[in-house]
C-alpha cells in the first residue's frame, strides 16, 4: 500500500466507531419512522389537520401532502432532521480530523514524517468524503429496506436523489468546517461555524419565505438548492448537484491554502 | 537486552558530502507577543551529538519545529543539510527521526498499527529492525497507544525515530518518562547512533544525560543561546567547589585574596569556597601553609548550567 492510500484510509480507520455510532442512530431514526407509514395511510385527521393550517406554514414545515409517501418522507425526515443530522455529522467528522486532532497535537506524528502538507489535508478532507459516502449509502439502503417492509409506495429514483443530495448538502457543510480548520486549529469554532451554517442554512430556506422582502434571499441556502425542488417529488435538475459540489471542492482548496501556510499547532 | 547494537549499525542513508547537518542563522520566532526564539545562531556539524539545553519555556521546542518546518521562522534562516525545510521539508523529513517534546500519539490504534502506518508513509521501515528496537526498550506493541504510560509512549516515539535509520535525530526531550534503566540503554542507543554516522540534536533539561551523551552543546535562555562549545569547555568555565583543612590556623585576609575565589568562608582551619578559573592561584597560597586534607569537585555541567542561569538573570 502506497503512502497517499495510508493517508486516507488511516484517518477513515479511526472514524470508524463515528460511522458506526452515526449510523446506527440515523438508521433507527428513519426505520422507526418509516414503521408508522401504515398507521398515517390509514387515517386523515392528520391531513385535514394540515390542510387548516396557513400554506406558507405547510411550506415552511414541509407539511404538503403529509399523506402520501413522498409528503411523510419529507415531513418526517428530508424537511430537516435528516439533512441537519447527517451535516452535524459530517462537520463532527471533519473537525475530528482536522481541526481537533491538531488542537490534541496528534498531527505532529504524520507532519514530522516525509508527507508534504497539502497531501495530509487533501487526504484527510477525501477521508471525509468517502465516510459521508459510506453514511450516506448506507442511509439509502436503510430507507429502501424500510420502504419495502412497510410498503411504503415511492419511486426508488426519488428516493436516491434524495438521500444523494442530503449528503451532498452535508458534504458542503462539512467542507465549510474543513476551510475554518485549513487556517484556524480551533475545534470549537470549527464546530460552532460548521454547525452554525447548517442551522441557519435551513432557517433562511425554511422562515425566509414567510416574507415578502426576505423571501428572495432564501435562494441563497444551500437547503433551498438541495431540497428546493422537493427531489422526493419531481426529478432534481443536475444544477442542485453541482450547486453543492462546486462549492465544496472550492471550500477544500481554501482549507488547503490555510494549512500550508500557518503553524502547526502544538499540543 | 541481548539485541543491542546489531539493530543501528547499518549506516544512514548517504548525505550530501559537505557542510554541516544544521545551520541556523539569526532564527527569531514570536507568537503574538511573545519572543519565543529571539535570534539565534547554531551550527551542528556532520556525525555529531548536539546537546540543546535549557530549561522550560527557554525556547528549545519552538528551534526544533522550525527545523521540521512544522512552524515558520518569523526571520531568520535555517539549513538543513543545506536545504531550506520550507522549501524542502518533504525531502528532509525522509531523512529524520524525530520524538517531539509535547508527544502526543495517534489513538485509537495499538504501537504495532501505528509503526505500521508510519512504516507506510515512510516506503517501508525495516521489520527486524523494528522489532530488535522494540526487544531493546522492552516494549508491547500490541497495547493501544491510549492505554499507554508517558514513558511507553515515548518509547513508541523512539522506535518510530530510531527505525528508518536517519541521517539525523532530532529528540526533543526524549527521556522523559523513561526509567534510569531505559534512559541508560538510550544514551547507548545514541551512541551506536552516532558510530554509525548519524547526527544527533539532543534537546534536554536533564544535564547529566546530555552530559553522557553530547560532543557540543548550547544552552538556550530565554530565547538566546548564553554560550556554546563542547562540555568539556562548558565544565572548564563551571565553578568548582573546593573545601581545605588546614593543620593550624591561618589568616582569613590571605586566603579571601585569593584570585577566583567567591563565597569564602574561613572558619578557623577550614577554608570552603568555590572557584572559578585557573587553579594556580589557590595552589600557590597553599603550598606556604600545611594543608591536612583538600577536596576540589569535578565540575559538572549541571553547574556550568546554573551558572549560567545565574549570570543570565
Amino acid at each position: 500500500m502506497n503512502a497517499g492510500l495510508e493517508l486516507v484510509l488511516g484517518p477513515l480507520r479511526q472514524m470508524r466507531r463515528s460511522l458506526l455510532g452515526w449510523g446506527i442512530g440515523l438508521g433507527a431514526l428513519i426505520g422507526v419512522t418509516v414503521a408508522f407509514w401504515p398507521a398515517f395511510r390509514g387515517s386523515s385527521g392528520i391531513s385535514e389537520a394540515i390542510d387548516n393550517l396557513p400554506p406558507a406554514v405547510v411550506d415552511a414545515f414541509g407539511l404538503a401532502g403529509f399523506g402520501t409517501p413522498a409528503g411523510f418522507l419529507r415531513g418526517n425526515l428530508y424537511e430537516f432532521i435528516v439533512p441537519l443530522l447527517l451535516a452535524v455529522a459530517a462537520v463532527a467528522a471533519a473537525n475530528g480530523l482536522t481541526s481537533a486532532e491538531e488542537d490534541a497535537g496528534r498531527l505532529e506524528t504524520y507532519l514530522s514524517q516525509p508527507i508534504a502538507r497539502r497531501s495530509l489535508f487533501l487526504a484527510r478532507s477525501v477521508a471525509v468524503f468517502l465516510w459521508l459516502v459510506l453514511m450516506t449509502a448506507f442511509l439509502l439502503v436503510v430507507q429502501l429496506v424500510s420502504d419495502a417492509v412497510v410498503g411504503l409506495d415511492i419511486d426508488t429514483a426519488r428516493v436516491v436523489s434524495t438521500v444523494v443530495l442530503c449528503g451532498l448538502l452535508a458534504l458542503l457543510f462539512a467542507t465549510l468546517a474543513l476551510a475554518v480548520a485549513g487556517w484556524l486549529p480551533r475545534p470549537a469554532l470549527v464546530l460552532a461555524i460548521g454547525i452554525a451554517a447548517a442551522v441557519g442554512g435551513y432557517l433562511v430556506a425554511a422562515l425566509f419565505p414567510l416574507s415578502d422582502p426576505l423571501d428572495p434571499l432564501s435562494g441563497l441556502s444551500p437547503w433551498k438548492w438541495a431540497m428546493g425542488g422537493d427531489p422526493l417529488v419531481n426529478a432534481a435538475e443536475p444544477w442542485r448537484y453541482l450547486a453543492l459540489v462546486v462549492p465544496a471542492v472550492i471550500l477544500v482548496a481554501v482549507g488547503v491554502a490555510g494549512f500550508i501556510r500557518r503553524d502547526v499547532r502544538a499540543a | 537486552m541481548t539485541v543491542s547494537s546489531a539493530a543501528l549499525e547499518q549506516p544512514p542513508l548517504a548525505a550530501a558530502p559537505s557542510g554541516p547537518a544544521i545551520r541556523v542563522r539569526a532564527l527569531a520566532k514570536r507568537f503574538g507577543a511573545v519572543e519565543a526564539v529571539r535570534g539565534i545562531d547554531l551550527e551542528v556539524r556532520r556525525g555529531e551529538v548536539f546537546g540543546f539545553v535549557g530549561p522550560n519555556g527557554a525556547g528549545k521546542s519552538t528551534t526544533i519545529r522550525c527545523l521540521l518546518d512544522l512552524i515558520r521562522p518569523t526571520s531568520g534562516t535555517i539549513e538543513v543539510f543545506g536545504r531550506d525545510p520550507r522549501r524542502d521539508g518533504v525531502a528532509l523529513r525522509g531523512r529524520i527521526g524525530y520524538v517531539a517534546g509535547e508527544l502526543r500519539l495517534p489513538e485509537r490504534m495499538t504501537s504495532r498499527q501505528l509503526v505500521r502506518s508510519i512504516s507506510r508513509l515512510r516506503g517501508g521501515l525495516d521489520e527486524g529492525r523494528v522489532d530488535a528496537i522494540a526487544r531493546r526498550l522492552q516494549m508491547d506493541l500490541d497495547r493501544p497507544t491510549r492505554d499507554l504510560s508517558s514513558g511507553n509512549r515515548r518509547k513508541v516515539a523512539l522506535l518510530l525515530a530510531f527505525a528508518p535509520m536517519p541521517d539525523l535525530l532530532i529528540l526533543d526531550e526524549p527521556t522523559s518518562g523513561l526509567d534510569p534503566l531505559m534512559q541508560h540503554e538510550f544514551i547507548r542507543m545514541v551512541a551506536e547512533a552516532r558510530d554509525a554516522g548519524t547526527t544527533v540534536f539532543l534537546s534536554s533539561h536533564v544535564l547529566s544525560e546530555v552530559q553522557r551523551a553530547a560532543d557540543r552543546v548550547a544552552v538556550l535562555r530565554a530565547g538566546l543561546i548564553v554560550t556554546q562549545g563542547t562540555v568539556d569547555e562548558l565544565r572548564g568555565r563551571a565553578r568548582q567547589r573546593i573545601e581545605v583543612w588546614f593543620a593550624d590556623d591561618v589568616d582569613g585576609a590571605e586566603l579571601r585574596s585569593i584570585p577566583g575565589l567567591e563565597d569564602t568562608v574561613v572558619d578557623g582551619r577550614r577554608l570552603a569556597a568555590t572557584m572559578s578559573g585557573p587553579v594556580d592561584p589557590l595552589v600557590a597560597v597553599l603550598s606556604r601553609h600545611p594543608v591536612a586534607s583538600l577536596v576540589i569537585e569535578e565540575p559538572n555541567l549541571e553547574d556550568a548550567f546554573l551558572d549560567l542561569y545565574g549570570d543570565a538573570s
